[in-house]
């Protein structure tokens, strides 16, 4: 395994590391306090083709590969401090985009993903339910075909996006006797007959990517609306998680080692006592499991990148990678707040906001809990 | 169908999947009661391919060869075939 980048990919990171310190943090302390969106923040990432990063150039992309799309994610997580608007890209790119580029058909590719590369429309996902969360196979949200057309009953929640998406992608069954082979994906417009959008939702952090329910009354889609083969959005759902977990870590490590870097000049400058705070083994210990941290998670994530890209499975290292990076990133936050002292507790350093962002890491696209229960089946328990 | 590879199945499901049982009719579906869910089916195609030497494929992964237990083994037979 070789993980070194070349030198372009450096020169990437290093451009998007200023881009974003420069273009996507003024203002985020109001954002947060307002639970407000910063569509100028997406707009800028488009033009910079960040949304585009992975997909092909014939629909607006950059054909980049996996490694140089994890870099590129960590250098958004690196430099920039709004972690909603991360996760909000993160979930159009890999939950909305990267289904319709892998599932969806020439007609479908052309008509959504130039305009979703470019930022000029916002895509969300809907597939937890009220009543199904982890349990995938217990949606009630059904889909029948009438004449030509099919029509969408539930509703979605814990939806990212939805309050300002112009295409969703949604899953429901089709055939309830087929369990969770009998799911099957959609990917539609906004505006169609039957589609209410609920009320924002507050949360307690990622305040600045917009949530809300999806309500189908009767819904009506067009027969074009199918992604995938009908029974088979399982296999849709899945592919777009994959992604999705890689992609999400990867901002984790860059806001990581942005954290122990503040961390590291704040315990060398700070004195007390007569002497910088990291001159007391209690503190620089703190700091030292916040490295090792930072260092396992890198390798855990470059080899996950590493095995994607040679197309071997990789159902327990993206499990391991998932559970020990979201959790290190949630440690990272409380061990910053703690070597901050006082400071760490006030608004103003973000370290609080942090925190609160990064519990949702231990939550979104499959919980802890879940990850550990795939590890342990891999391992034959 | 081989009566030991069904057999063979039949146990795992039962031990894995459905312990207050003691046993599961062939013909029984197995994705509509949950039996087998999206978690399940991992554990359950892992055990095949340790078990019967064989590697499924993303195409393979359908009701039609996961929704009874006699799915199931037909689908590990057909394997033997490939």
């Amino acid at each position: 395994m070789d993980f070194s980048f070349t030198p372009e990919q450096l020169a990437l990171r290093a451009e998007l590391v200023k881009f974003a310190r420069r273009e996507l943090n003024e203002g985020l302390a109001d954002r947060d306090r307002s639970h407000a969106f910063s569509r100028e923040g997406w707009s800028r990432c488009a033009a910079m083709g960040i949304l585009g990063l992975p997909f092909p150039k014939e629909y607006g992309g950059s054909d980049a590969d996996v490694l140089t799309t994890l870099l590129a994610m960590e250098a958004l997580g690196y430099g920039c401090r709004d972690s909603g608007l991360i996760f909000a890209m993160n979930a159009q790119m890999w939950a909305v985009q990267t289904p319709i580029w892998n599932f969806g058909t020439d007609e479908q590719k052309r008509r959504y993903l130039p305009r979703l590369c470019a930022g000029q429309s916002i895509g969300a996902h809907g597939m937890s339910e009220p009543d199904s969360g982890s349990d995938s196979s217990a949606l009630a949200t059904t889909a029948t075909r009438r004449g030509d057309r099919w029509i969408l009953k539930g509703t979605k929640t814990f939806v990212t996006n939805a309050p300002i998406a112009d295409v969703f992608v949604v899953f429901a069954t089709t055939d309830r006797s087929r369990g969770f082979m009998g799911l099957t994906g959609f990917v539609f417009e906004k505006g169609v007959k039957g589609l209410r959008i609920g009320n924002p939702i507050e949360k307690m952090g990622l305040r600045t990517s917009p949530m809300a329910e999806l309500i189908f009354e009767d819904c009506e889609l067009p027969s074009d609306a199918l992604l995938g083969r009908e029974g088979g959005g399982a296999e849709v759902f899945s592919s777009s998680m994959e992604w999705e977990r890689g992609c999400l870590l990867a901002s984790y490590l860059g806001a990581m080692e942005h954290q122990l870097e503040t961390c590291v000049e704040y315990a060398r400058t700070r004195r007390q006592f007569q002497r910088p705070i990291g001159k007391f083994q209690s503190v620089a210990n703190k700091l030292v499991d916040m490295k090792v941290r930072l260092e396992t998670s890198r390798l855990l994530l470059y080899r996950l990148a590493w095995l994607k890209t040679a197309g071997r499975e990789a159902v327990t290292d993206a499990a391991i990678a998932k559970l020990y990076l979201s959790e290190s990133w949630v440690q990272s936050c409380l061990d910053a707040i703690q070597v901050h002292g006082g400071y760490g507790y006030m608004s103003e350093f973000g370290f609080e906001r942090d925190l609160r962002d990064s519990i949702a890491g231990r939550i979104y696209s499959g919980t802890s809990e879940i990850q550990r229960n795939i590890i342990a089946t891999q391992l034959g328990l | 169908m081989n009566p030991e590879v069904q057999r063979e199945i039949h146990d795992f499901l039962v031990a894995e999947f459905a312990l207050e049982r003691t046993s599961i009719p062939a013909g029984e579906n197995l994705l509509a009661t949950g039996i087998i869910d999206s978690m399940g089916i991992l554990r359950l195609v892992t055990f095949l391919e340790e078990r019967f030497g064989f590697e499924a494929s993303d195409e393979d992964m359908v009701p039609e060869n996961f929704t009874t237990l006699e799915m199931i083994s037909a689908f590990v037979e057909r394997q033997g075939k490939r």
